[in-house]
């Protein structure tokens, strides 16, 4: 390994004296890793239905979908929407945007849909 | 500020006792840990962690938080971005958290068998058991720690601040994170966790929001727009606004202040070397170069043309001595002397020998001559024409057959020649009348033929609209993909249609195709005959062209319309305008306040939860005190903390929010806290210090004997 990464102690050691467990010896090279768990499974492990609702927990301190008027902006100028349009979905504010969105290609309308999660996914 | 990490080792671990505890605020940006007791944690770095392959050695290595980028062209990293420990602040790949935990006790400069000190660690609030215990079991079997408490990073900053008097003992913390964004309602100075709530909200989705609007903006510069970039200019420019739709307006009408307030960041960019005109020398070298080509291949043509008038002259010399000899050849003698030169009789020799000559008077560039002189002989030519079939012999009625053909064609090349010159007259006599028309009146002339012109332009586009079927109704006009039927013109069309349906009508109810005589005529529409695509250009496109020559010579001013439709040259255009300075500008001004929007309307990126305000009201709703004065007491004591309330703006947001959804009059103070992002360490650091704390930690003696469901249970008393 070159001199000026070891010199910027860049990578990770992977022997530390402070440790019982190595690193290496918990994951052993080239086998698999352990599964680990993505929060939905281990929420779902919690079983938060088994306890009584009004116990805090970490999915019911969620916030609940807002009862304001939705805020609608323009998704190409971020100027308030009037208009919508129906064929590419796309909020816009005026004329001169709406021939924009017109001439957007599909790839871009969609990323602009993307970005408030309303772009259409295949399965 | 950009954020900077603090990663130097430290030196003096040793002279801690193991009393001491350490204290490590978790959170989802960055990883701080330090001593208790001090007031800045000791090492500071992103809370992430890289898994690049070695680019010679090819073996993985480990690299936490962010470095030097240059050092990484030694890596691979195309294959593993950063990744981080959490999912929404909760701890779930303890790998990474393993590397990162690693890298922080070393730089802390622990070099003993384990790490001999109790820990303070912050995790997010209610956090799921199993994340908790892992984390424990990952402390105490990996490190060998003796004790460990977990604690709440708002809590710790609300304790701290109030402990400063920022914040009364009852109030609320809102504190808007790196992925979420949490209201604690305190009571009696103990967060109150009935009262929560939890918008997954945050830094992040503010960063992620701005770098995927500028990319969309500036797809050429889509590369310019790195995560750390991205994240640098949001700190440095993005502002809340006082109210979204009142600012936009501002922007939209385009105001002086609007201007103001937009931020331009200008990319490195070197302009283009200019163009040198070439200097008259290089002129005069490449018209000379020219000149020398030029002259050699005239000199080649020339020699290739003496060769061949060379070897006419030989052809015809010999089929001259050839005829000659013929002379003195007996009549009947004349197949067999010929036997050996390829002829068969003495007329094809002539002929032969006209094809030479003509070919050779071409070559030498003679004019034809005697062309008119052949037509004149035509009578002579055909001398059987006139002279009735029954008078003939056999040979000779044959012989008539081939002449009264010769004749006909050409009678009627002699026709077209005298119809073209006719059309040549005619046409210079409109010349000589339009010359006269303009010399009387030029200005009307002009003006007429202007009109003429464009009445011509419209007839003949709507003629080739027609022909190529322009089915422009396809909404996105010029980019839209063109439909496959859309390419057919009317006619082939109508034939599609009828085969269709001839091919629909097979084979259901009976056949009585034929039985009338219009029924074959459906073929005849089918054929593909039909189409009189390429008729060549029809009157109107040629007067367009006589109308379009004639204005260009009379009128300076006029430019001919272009043959392909305007919009693809002015699509064109931009492409071939040189690259200027502004084209390396990336202008900030909706987006200066758009993207720090989400955290009061999430439903902006698709989170279908409460803004920052309204949260704050949902916490109180949930608290359900029906204590009018202790409401109004924790209204009048909110602070903000964490990473994403630095944005300038967001306490007069906040406090405008929470008045809407406030009865009227009551008392309402937002504050931030004294340092939103190292108060919660600070805090951890000062309640890890106290005499207490001991009381709240769990040692690895409870860990074994009670086992990972006893963490169920723990909970934390932040007053001491």
């Amino acid at each position: 390994m070159e001199a000026e990464l070891i010199n910027a102690e860049l990578v990770l050691p992977t022997h530390f004296s402070f440790k019982r467990i190595q690193i290496y010896e918990k994951y052993p090279k080239g086998q698999p890793r352990g599964r680990w768990k993505h929060l939905k499974q281990i929420l779902q492990a919690e079983n938060y239905q088994n306890c009584p609702p009004d116990e805090p927990n970490y999915v019911n301190i969620e916030s609940p979908p807002s009862m304001h008027p939705p805020l609608r902006i323009c998704d190409i100028t971020g100027f308030e929407a009037p208009y919508h349009d129906p064929r590419t979905n796309l909020r816009y504010a005026n004329t001169d945007v709406f021939k924009l969105v017109r001439s957007l290609p599909n790839e871009h309308v969609q990323r602009y849909l993307a970005l408030r999660n309303a772009a259409v996914t295949l399965k | 500020m950009p954020f900077v990490s603090q990663i130097k080792r430290q030196t003096d671990y040793n002279l801690y006792s193991s009393t001491t505890p350490i204290v490590i605020d978790n959170g989802a940006s960055n990883f701080r840990i330090g001593w208790a007791g001090e007031n800045d944690p000791r090492v500071i770095f992103r809370n992430i962690v890289q898994r690049p392959r070695h680019k010679t050695t090819g073996e993985t290595v480990s690299i936490v938080g962010d470095h030097d980028t240059t050092l990484l062209k030694y890596f691979d990293c195309s294959r593993s971005g950063p990744r981080s420990a959490f999912d929404s602040n909760v701890v779930y790949q303890f790998e990474i958290m393993e590397y990162i935990l690693d890298f922080g006790f070393d730089r802390l400069g622990a070099n003993g068998s384990e790490i001999d000190h109790p820990v303070l660690i912050t995790e997010c609030i209610l956090n799921p058991v199993q994340s908790r215990s892992k984390m424990a079991e990952l402390l105490f079997e990996t490190y060998g720690v003796p004790s460990v408490a977990f604690g709440v990073d708002a809590a710790f900053s609300y304790k701290y601040n109030q402990q400063h008097g920022i914040c009364d003992k009852d109030g609320l913390a809102i504190c808007p994170g790196f992925t979420t964004t949490h209201v604690i309602p305190f009571i009696d100075g103990e967060p109150v966790y009935k009262g929560c709530s939890r918008t997954n909200i945050g830094g992040y989705h503010v960063t992620d929001y701005l770098k995927q609007l500028l990319s969309l903006k500036y797809p050429h510069h889509m590369a310019r727009f790195t995560w750390e970039k991205v994240e640098d200019l949001k700190m440095e420019h993005c502002y809340v606004a006082t109210d979204y739709a009142s600012e936009a307006r501002l922007f939209q009408k385009g105001t002086k202040e609007a201007e103001e307030k937009t931020r331009c960041w200008q990319l490195p960019w070197v302009p283009p070397p200019v163009e040198e005109p070439p200097s008259e020398e290089e002129i005069a070298r490449k018209a000379a170069i020219k000149e020398r080509q030029g002259q050699r291949l005239r000199e080649m043509a020339e020699a290739k043309r003496s060769t061949r008038i060379n070897e006419l002259e030989n052809q015809l010399r010999g089929l001259e001595f050839l005829l000659q000899q013929l002379e003195q050849v007996e009549e009947s003698e004349i197949p067999y002397f010929l036997k050996d030169t390829g002829y068969v009789s003495r007329q094809e020799i002539e002929t032969a020998l006209a094809k030479a000559t003509q070919s050779l008077r071409k070559v030498k560039g003679e004019p034809k001559g005697e062309q008119a002189e052949v037509e004149e002989k035509t009578d002579e030519k055909y001398p059987l024409v006139n002279i009735p079939d029954n008078m003939l012999t056999q040979d000779q009625l044959r012989e008539k057959r081939r002449q009264m053909f010769l004749k006909t064609t050409s009678d009627g090349r002699q026709r077209a020649k005298q119809k073209r010159v006719e059309e040549d007259l005619e046409r210079e006599r409109k010349n000589q009348l339009d010359e006269q028309k303009r010399l009387e009146n030029p200005e009307l002339y002009l003006g007429e033929m202007r009109t003429k012109y464009k009445e011509l332009c419209e007839k003949v586009e709507q003629r080739k609209r027609l022909k190529t079927n322009g089915n422009h109704s396809n909404g996105n006009g010029m980019s839209g993909g063109v439909g496959r039927g859309e390419r057919l013109n009317a006619a082939q069309r109508e034939r599609m249609r009828l085969l269709t349906t001839a091919a629909f009508d097979r084979g259901k109810g009976e056949d009585n195709f034929g039985a009338k005589d219009e029924d074959w005529q459906l073929y005849k529409l089918m054929s593909k005959d039909n189409d009189d695509d390429d008729e060549g250009p029809d009157e109107d496109e040629t007067e367009l062209a006589r109308v379009s020559s004639r204005l260009q010579e009379i009128d300076p001013t006029f430019v001919p319309k272009p043959e392909s439709g305007p919009s693809q040259s002015a699509a064109d255009m931009p492409r071939s305008r040189p690259l200027t300075k502004e084209d390396f500008q990336i202008l900030l001004g909706v987006e200066r306040f758009r993207c720090p929007e989400i955290l009061f309307h999430p439903n902006l990126v698709g989170i279908d939860q409460t803004g920052l305000d309204e949260t704050a009201g949902v916490s109180m709703r949930r608290l359900s005190s029906k204590d009018q004065v202790l409401e109004e007491r924790l209204t009048n004591s909110i602070l903000m903390t964490g990473g994403s309330c630095l944005y300038p703006g967001l306490s007069e947001r906040l406090e405008a929010g929470i008045r809407m959804i406030r009865p009227c009059g009551s008392p309402i103070k937002v504050v931030r806290a004294l340092d939103p992002v190292l108060d919660a360490w600070r805090g951890a650091s000062l309640y890890a210090a106290a005499v207490q704390f001991p009381q709240q930690t769990f040692s690895r003696m409870d860990y074994f004997e009670k086992g990972e469901d006893w963490l169920r249970g723990y909970q934390f008393q932040y007053n001491l």
